[in-house]
């Protein structure tokens, strides 16, 4: 076997390519085949656990068993062989989740996709939101997330953490792409759901209509299974309506993404609480066989001082903005304090604002520094003319006729704590100070309601008080049953979310395929290799990162009308050509290499290409020193470095990134093309007879030789 | 404590529930924190980590160190 074949990827392609192909005809064969590819794509992607290899085996035996036909005696016989054939190469795969052929790893993401807790092909679909395909960008993103809109818009954007743009100068803003695709092909109606497969006649039940809960509703349906989800909101989207306001999304976003899974045919069962108004028994009877529960985190943690609940304007914050967003908008107070430095408590202040609070107060036990809460939003709320008040411990809600009239706090002083780095409040005795306030507001984090599932006592909880699962599959101890999202993993993201339930929704149809559950996450799938988008070095280096425009200030104090105002057609075109398709550049650094070692050229300065200590990387200078030889080009593995001749010029790319372009000489005596004049000097240099030959002629190594053997042929003496 | 951004090093396994068989293969692995707890700077919550060519995951803390 070549050491660049792999028996576990031939498998997969060749199983693939039959069912592509149509020649499996026999419904069941084509079940079996497809699940065989399923495992077979596993243990390629290392997730395989050790009931793979048995499982395969198995179904291998009984399409050979079986038939019908030809067809699926064949497909089951060559997986059969292969397995057999190589059962160590097999086992390698599973046990150590290495390829030693490098065929599956050459598949695998980018960092940009790997970081996507959802597993977006990211360089796909930036590439073709940079060529204008915004239809199909969004095509690309719901394989895997079928939130491009929402996401677009509230997205914690890890790919942006790993974009190794970041590692030159700004990550790509991925983000702000996708929101910008999404609202052109979602809002002009040029993106359309995908077909679903044919009826499975099994029943799913989905307990929350959220990002992780509507998630796998969507790849349920597509995969032919009958979904309902229960809900006990009166509307779609989960803590996405209740918990993010409508400043950073909209109502219409979530409603426009819901609607699209339910013309799938998915049932929404609005205003209906989990085992109050049904219970599992009940779904059990309608026919559902499996459940998945993406309930959310909605229960607010308390305070727990004096006061707190004596009087009604203690609001909780997740109390505060879901009212707000079902349409209560009551002015909580003039002066309201806000407790905590997250997210929420940030959210909670800027909806106040927004509600024509006069101040609003956020009233945090450290410094600036340490809130947790995301830069942008500490920045954009202190614009908005939200006050701060640092090293603030709550002690008291104080009042009198059963109102609020202040809060008693303590100064608090940062203290490392012995054995840890990390620094504690820690109230300073005497600082006592009150804190005018008529309303307050506890944002101090979030909890899994645990009441609606207290009769189902197989699920095991997490002392975190989430429901314990197996998150390579996200299989509760429960059987048939699932749970995703905040359930799982505490107030999370919403993109977590949404990888949670299209996770839980692929081992729901491996429950009811009866085949194992993998042992490992889902790595990312690359979704196609999109051409590259031809880039001149100097303009990839000087193309910035474009700023949002917001709101002005004015209009954002009195209205919840969107902050971040989207990027127009010339910038996010613009900026999608600054991705550097790390989904063909592998950053082996083959190229680097071998233009500096054997070459001795050097002339690649690509210090992104290292994830731990990048230096300066400019591809302008490549120019300076390249001869245009095409050893990096013949060097890279996947076709990420390229060399060609375009008219009278050889030209060299990186995914696209014109590195250097040189005009081309000819031969003198055949017309061929010789490579540009740096090239030939330092080729000469190397081939010293054949340059004397050639004098100063410009003539091509084939014709060099010709003449030379010429010159030999006429110096030797003839026989007699 | 960790903030978004940082890099970190997962230099041990970690004893707390979080932490599944799976991520044994994660030791030794770097990557950068996407979203540490955003509530309450929560050093026992599990925050969200970004491994290079291993995926994002949640992780508990006490597995984690930063590095330049």
């Amino acid at each position: 076997m070549s050491n660049l074949t792999c028996p576990v990827n031939n498998s997969v392609i060749k199983l693939k390519e039959m069912l592509d192909s149509s020649l499996i005809k026999d419904p069941k064969c084509r079940r079996i085949s497809e699940e065989l590819l399923e495992l077979l794509e596993d243990i390629a992607w290392g997730r395989a656990g050790k009931d793979h290899i048995p499982a395969i085996e198995s179904l291998a035996k009984e399409l050979i068993a079986g038939g019908p036909d030809d067809v699926c005696v064949d497909v089951g016989a060559q997986v059969q062989e292969a397995l057999s054939g190589h059962l160590e190469v097999f086992v390698s795969h599973v046990e150590t989740h290495n390829c030693s052929s490098g065929a599956c790893i050459k598949l695998a993401p980018a960092p940009c996709q790997m970081a996507c807790p959802a597993g977006i092909d990211v360089p796909s679909y930036v590439t073709l939101i940079g060529m204008g395909h915004d239809a199909e960008a969004i095509e690309i993103i719901r394989k895997d997330n079928p939130f491009p809109w929402v996401c677009g818009l509230v997205c914690t954007r890890p790919c942006e953490f790993m974009c190794v743009r970041g590692r030159i100068d700004k990550p790509v803003s991925i983000k702000f792409l996708k929101a910008f695709a999404a609202e052109r092909a979602l809002s002009q109606g040029r993106y359309r759901n995908p077909d679903k497969m044919p009826d499975k006649n099994k029943k799913v039940a989905i307990i929350g209509a959220g990002p992780a809960g509507m998630s796998a509703a969507y790849y349920l349906a597509l995969m032919g299974y009958t979904v309902s989800i229960i809900e006990s909101l009166p509307m779609a989207g989960g803590m996405m309506m209740v918990g993010i306001p409508r400043y950073r999304l909209p109502r219409e976003v979530i409603d426009r993404e819901a609607a699209m899974i339910r013309e799938l045919g998915v049932e929404f069962r609005f205003n209906t609480a989990f085992g109050k108004d049904i219970t599992i028994d009940q779904l059990k009877k309608e026919g559902f066989e499996a459940f998945l529960f993406a309930i959310g985190a909605h229960k607010a943690f308390a305070l727990g001082i004096p006061g707190e609940k004596k009087y009604p304007q203690v609001i909780k914050s997740i109390d505060l903005l879901r009212n707000v967003a079902l349409g209560d908008r009551q002015v909580p107070g003039k002066k309201v304090i806000v407790i905590g430095g997250g997210n929420v408590a940030l959210d909670a202040a800027r909806t106040c604002i927004r509600l024509g609070c006069e101040e609003v107060t956020i009233a945090y036990r450290r410094t600036h520094s340490e809130m947790p809460a995301d830069i942008e939003e500490v920045e954009q709320a202190e614009e908005e003319g939200i006050l701060m008040s640092f090293l603030t411990v709550p002690v008291e809600v104080v009042g009198e006729n059963g109102k609020i009239t202040a809060l008693h706090c303590l100064r608090a002083e940062l203290i490392a704590r012995e054995g840890s780095n990390r620094k504690y409040p820690v109230p300073v005795d005497g600082s006592d100070f009150f804190m005018e306030a008529d309303a307050i507001i506890p944002a101090i984090g979030q909890a899994v309601d645990q009441q609606c599932l207290e009769n189902l006592s197989e699920i095991k909880w997490t002392r975190r008080s989430t429901i314990h699962v197996n998150r390579a599959c996200m299989e509760t101890t429960m059987k048939g049953v699932f749970s995703a999202g905040d359930s799982v993993l505490g107030p999370a993201t919403v993109v977590e979310a949404i990888g949670g339930g299209k996770k839980a929704a692929d081992a729901i149809d491996r429950y009811f395929s009866g085949i194992p559950q993998p042992k490992l996450p889902p790595v990312p799938v690359r979704r196609g290799r999109i051409d590259f988008i031809d880039v001149p070095a100097s303009t990839k280096m000087n193309l910035k990162k474009p700023d949002m425009p917001l709101l002005n200030f004015n209009r954002r104090r009195i209205t919840f009308q969107q902050v971040e105002l989207g990027y127009s057609e010339n910038v996010a075109r613009e900026e999608a050509r600054r991705c550097l398709r790390c989904d063909i550049c592998r950053r082996c650094g083959a190229c680097v290499e071998v233009c500096r070692d054997k070459m001795g050229i050097n002339a690649l300065n690509l210090g992104y290409l290292d994830f731990d200590k990048p230096f300066q990387t400019d591809f302008r200078d490549t120019a300076d020193r390249c001869i245009v030889c095409g050893a990096c080009a013949e060097n890279c593995p996947n076709d990420a470095m390229q060399i060609k001749d375009v008219g009278d010029e050889r030209i060299l790319s990186i995914c696209g990134t014109t590195l250097n372009r040189l005009k081309l000489e000819y031969c003198d005596i055949c017309g061929e093309a010789l490579g540009p004049a740096k090239y030939h000097d330092y080729i000469s240099k190397r081939l010293n007879t054949l340059a004397k030959i050639a004098d100063d002629r410009t003539i091509c190594v084939a014709c060099s030789r010709k003449m030379a053997a010429k010159q030999h042929n006429e110096e030797i003496i003839p026989l007699r | 404590m960790f903030r978004r951004g940082d890099k970190i090093e997962i230099f041990k396994p970690s004893t707390d529930e979080g932490w599944q068989d799976y991520m044994d293969e994660f030791i030794g692995l770097h990557g950068i924190v996407t979203d540490p707890d955003t509530a309450i700077n929560d050093p026992d919550a599990l925050i969200e980590v970004s491994l290079v060519d291993k995926g994002t995951h949640r992780l508990p803390q006490d597995c984690l160190r930063k590095i330049d």
